[in-house]
């Protein structure tokens, strides 16, 4: 109960910093997925049931307070957390440069999974220049801000998340 | 001898008393010199006396320093603070002339829209980098829908996309998804703003023949309901004509300062009124 309560707060900060703190003090393009970085946390480390809905409900918070279709990050992270998921049992999740290579991973199967979804179902003209020139500059900051999740004493204790 | 023995030590009383007082009676002719008593005296005591004294008023010092160090730490302290304060009313009375002329400037622009508006702070910004949208502290309880036009004291903001009972959010004019009805303030021509990556914005559909100059400012058509005749949006930043093509290529940087944005209004009417 209060591990859970712990998730939501912390899920509910890394939604305020992003929102309403980080845009004051860094530039658009370098603002972290700070829901990705905890949707890979919880992939590593919880179980499938459980972590899928939590995955699925990170990418809809994401979408309340991004762009105008709701449901195309749920469905990306859901995805990717899918993806992780399959392959975290032949992971070692305790190790930090490994958690800062997945989410960089991650980061790349995001945005290109937008990038079709968007361009197949959406008019979003001039979208993939904007995604490609902000690319790279978001990856560095979200893998930044992975690095400093794994100086979270959290980080090294090995129990499920969820 | 039995009278010696009795009366012994009162003679030597005596007689030290009278010697004590010949000595004194004797000096007192002589009592701004020093005799040889005192000469003694003086010589035999003055190597301990100078370190003593000096030692002496090294302790008082080092006391009385003790105790000035402590009131002047705590004088220092106190200072401290009050620059500390000082400075920070000095921040908040800047801070407070700055909004003042921004919300100057909103009052000026809510002045020459003729429908009624509600002014709104700016809350939060889209959490990706690639979508253009804020988050303003109105939302369906003050009066806010979807599709209502939302404008700063130097020109459109943006449209309101969705509606919480408390907060909103707001569809910039530089996302790729929003589209504005424009027309050249100088020439009339027209086009529709769209927009485009780092901040800026294009206006599309306009035809080659059409008169567009660099420096030539944009404004709303008034076409769509949404926004109202005449409000600024940008300035024509470069002009390309292609060889071919219907249409020219013209490039717009957005009046409205997008990152530093505090305050805006949005226009309470709704896009199909």
């Amino acid at each position: 109960m209060i591990r859970n309560l712990t998730a939501l707060f912390v899920i509910f900060a890394a939604v305020v910093l992003q929102t309403s703190v980080l845009p004051v003090h860094v530039a658009t393009p370098f603002k972290p997925d700070l829901l990705l970085v905890a949707m890979v946390y919880i992939a590593l480390r919880s179980s499938l049931g459980a972590g899928a809905l939590t995955a699925w409900s990170l990418g809809l918070l994401k979408d309340v307070f991004s762009g105008l279709y709701l449901g195309l990050n749920a469905f990306t992270f859901l995805i990717i957390f899918l993806v992780i998921k399959s392959i975290s049992d032949r992971l070692y999740a305790e190790s930090g440069e490994l958690f800062v290579v997945t989410v960089g991973a991650a980061t790349l199967v995001c945005v290109t999974l937008d990038l079709i979804l968007l361009v197949m179902l959406t008019s979003s003209p001039g979208i993939v220049y904007s995604m490609a020139a902000d690319f790279l500059p978001h990856l560095l900051a979200t893998a930044f801000a992975a690095s400093l999740v794994t100086l979270l004493p959290v980080f090294s204790s090995p129990q499920e998340v969820l | 001898m039995d009278f010696f023995k009795k009366f012994g030590l009162v003679i030597l009383a005596g007689a030290g008393i009278l010697a004590a007082l010949i000595f004194y009676s004797l000096n007192i002719p002589h009592k701004r010199n020093a005799n040889f008593v005192e000469r003694g005296v003086m010589m035999a005591l003055s190597p301990v006396m100078k370190p003593a004294a000096r030692m002496s008023g090294f302790f008082e010092d080092a006391w009385d320093n003790y105790f000035n160090l402590v009131g002047v730490r705590q004088e220092n302290l106190r200072m401290r603070d009050e620059v500390k304060g000082l400075n920070a009313r000095i921040v908040a009375a800047g801070e407070t002339a700055l909004a003042n002329q921004r919300l100057q400037k909103l009052l000026d622009m809510k002045n020459s829209i003729t429908i009624p508006t509600l002014s709104a702070s700016v809350i939060g910004e889209d959490v990706s980098s690639w979508f253009r949208t804020l988050v303003i502290d109105r939302g369906s309880s003050d009066g806010i829908a979807e599709g209502m036009a939302v404008v700063a004291a130097d020109g459109v903001v943006g449209q309101i996309v969705k509606v919480s009972p408390t907060t909103s959010r707001v569809l910039l004019l530089t996302d790729h998804t929003s589209g504005i009805s424009a027309t050249i303030q100088r020439s009339r021509a027209r086009g529709v703003v769209k927009g485009k990556a780092e901040g800026l914005c294009s206006l599309e559909f306009t035809t080659r023949e059409e008169d567009v100059k660099v420096g030539d400012m944009v404004i709303t058509s008034g076409i769509g309901g949404v926004f109202l005749k005449g409000v600024p949006i940008g300035e024509v930043t470069m002009v390309k004509r292609g060889e071919y093509g219907i249409f020219q290529t013209v490039s717009i940087r957005p009046l409205v300062n997008i990152p530093h944005l505090e305050e805006v209004m949005v226009v309470l009417r709704e896009a199909h009124d």
